[in-house]
């Protein structure tokens, strides 16, 4: 048991996802067989990573792997929630495609070694501080989707949505970075030492912060580009916070070097 | 016209002392200079806030662009830090970015203060959360210390900086016993060391240091072992008189983001509560 039967598994899971993500794209709104396909979906890659977290006896957060795994998990629960909060039919299309990527680089890449949990990572903030940013990344993944459909089609109901995502992605962005520097202080002596990781993560709040900041001046003019495209910067900038750093020579000299 | 002039003349001023001055000299900044810096700067921002009608730079550090263009520098901080090898923290332009956003939030905060007809709490929480953690970390840099000490069997108290100085510690360090333990891999999944600092026995282990003071605390960072086999600990003693303050920005941060998160958008974009 464990990553052994990780694609059979999630191939279930996958499957289940599919069908109630087309079946809401199909349909009406708030489809009761799409929520219900869709929460099986879910609750299956809940298991897998319940037993995932039984047989290496630590919590499954610590690979660059075991993070993929809970982001796909967190991009159903995000694409299950705005479809039925907003009604968006298409939306849980979106967040399962993007969750079958990274599922796919799992199988394809997997980076799931069965690694011990070090010392650095034998601390009560390591749940909350992952969990709470994986779950921020999958609610700025919607907003983003939305977003990049919002540059091009405007519709009042969609900058709702976006905007509610935002304010809830952010809130967590912000738990999961504040948590880590609370953590960072225990372990290394020092809030903040403008690791290459954290200069990433300032980076990324920044950008949607300045999202946030710009939507009243520009939502209702020709130029809500601008609030688009900081969304989109924000989560570029995401996406260099959790792996892209991994590939930059700054990497070198992080004391964040343990999820590769 | 203003903003582009202030944003401009402080990019270059900043670049150009970089390149003249070499890195921002921080430890001139110790304490008692730094709170006098602190205490005259929160004054001045006071003076140009009463007299905003009538002056242009405070007019512009109100303004959403003020906002905007901090913002933009704490991302492009981020951005140039997070791709060199070794940050350069202490560089004139990062100096200038943070003391421009610190202003711009004491700017905000006054005024949200001074026009409030209540407490808002979720702008009280963030702003001032965010000035505090990141108002101690700017002006509290000084005065932090970090030493490293070898800890062998037997009482010392040679520390040194990361530049390798030697700073003696006011009190003796003791190694008294070390315990390791390892995974299958010979990875080392746990390791603690039982150290005396002066004639209190204490325990370290990663994640748990010791608090010697209210401002210092004591870390196992590292093990080895010396030419005659014999294991030694690595402890790093952090000087931080202005932690508690960051503590405190952190939390109301936190409490700022719950907010963030339990009110969502005061108005959505759209003009739907």
């Amino acid at each position: 048991m464990g990553w052994n039967i990780f694609p059979v598994w999630v191939a279930i899971v996958m499957m289940l996802a599919t069908a109630g993500a087309v079946i809401a794209a199909l349909g009406k709104s708030r489809n009761v067989w799409a929520s219900a396909l869709m929460s099986l979906a879910i609750l299956g890659m809940a298991g897998f990573i319940a037993m995932l977290w039984t047989v290496l006896e630590r919590p499954p957060l610590r690979t660059m792997g075991e993070t993929r795994l809970w982001y796909s998990f967190f991009l159903l629960v995000a694409g299950l929630f705005t479809y039925y909060r907003w009604q968006y039919r298409w939306i849980m299309l979106f967040s399962t495609v993007l969750a079958g990527v990274f599922i796919i680089i799992n199988i394809v890449k997997p980076e799931i070694h069965d690694q011990t949990l070090m010392p650095a990572l034998q601390s009560v903030w390591f749940v909350p501080h992952v969990s709470v940013y994986m779950f921020s990344y999958s609610l700025l993944g919607c907003a983003t989707l939305l977003s990049t459909v919002a540059l091009v089609r405007r519709s009042s109901n969609m900058d709702m949505a976006i905007e509610k995502l935002l304010y809830a992605g952010l809130a967590f962005l912000s738990i999961g970075m504040l948590t880590g520097s609370l953590w960072a202080k225990e372990a290394w002596g020092a809030y903040w030492s403008w690791d290459a990781k954290e200069s990433w993560a300032v980076a990324t709040w920044g950008l949607y912060l300045i999202a946030i900041h710009l939507a009243p001046s520009v939502m209702n003019t020709s130029r809500r580009w601008m609030y688009h495209t900081a969304i989109l910067l924000g989560f570029l900038a995401l996406q260099m916070c959790w792996y892209g750093i991994n590939y930059l020579p700054s990497a070198e000299t992080s004391i964040h070097t343990y999820n590769q | 016209m203003s903003a582009v002039l202030i944003a401009g003349g402080g990019a270059v001023l900043s670049v150009v002392a970089e390149l003249l001055l070499g890195s921002f000299p921080v430890d001139i900044f110790r304490f008692p200079l730094n709170i006098l810096v602190v205490a005259l700067w929160f004054v001045m921002i006071q003076i140009l806030y009463r007299r905003r009608t009538g002056n242009a730079f405070a007019r512009f550090m109100l303004s959403r662009r003020a906002t905007w263009l901090s913002l933009g520098l704490m991302a492009t901080i981020g951005i140039v830090l997070g791709l060199e090898r070794e940050p350069s923290t202490t560089a004139w332009p990062v100096v200038a970015s943070l003391l421009f956003v610190l202003s711009h939030l004491c700017f905000v905060i006054l005024r949200g203060w001074c026009n409030a007809k209540g407490i808002r709490w979720r702008f009280c929480l963030t702003h001032v959360g965010l000035l505090l953690a990141l108002g101690a970390g700017f002006w509290g840099a000084p005065d932090r210390q970090q030493l490293r000490m070898a800890v062998h069997r037997y009482p010392s108290n040679e520390a040194y900086t990361m530049d390798g100085e030697l700073r003696p510690t006011p009190y003796t360090v003791e190694l008294c016993s070390f315990r390791m333990e390892h995974a299958d891999n010979g990875a080392p999944t746990h390791y603690e060391a039982e150290i005396k600092v002066d004639d209190k026995k204490v325990m370290l282990f990663v994640n748990h240091p010791y608090n010697r003071t209210l401002s210092e605390k004591i870390y196992l960072v590292s093990f080895g072992k010396t030419l005659m086999g014999e294991t030694y600990a690595v402890i790093e003693i952090v000087k931080e008189p202005w932690q508690w303050l960051s503590a405190a920005g952190i939390i109301m941060l936190i409490a700022g983001a719950v907010l963030l998160f339990v009110q969502g958008p005061r108005k959505t974009v759209s003009g739907e509560r």
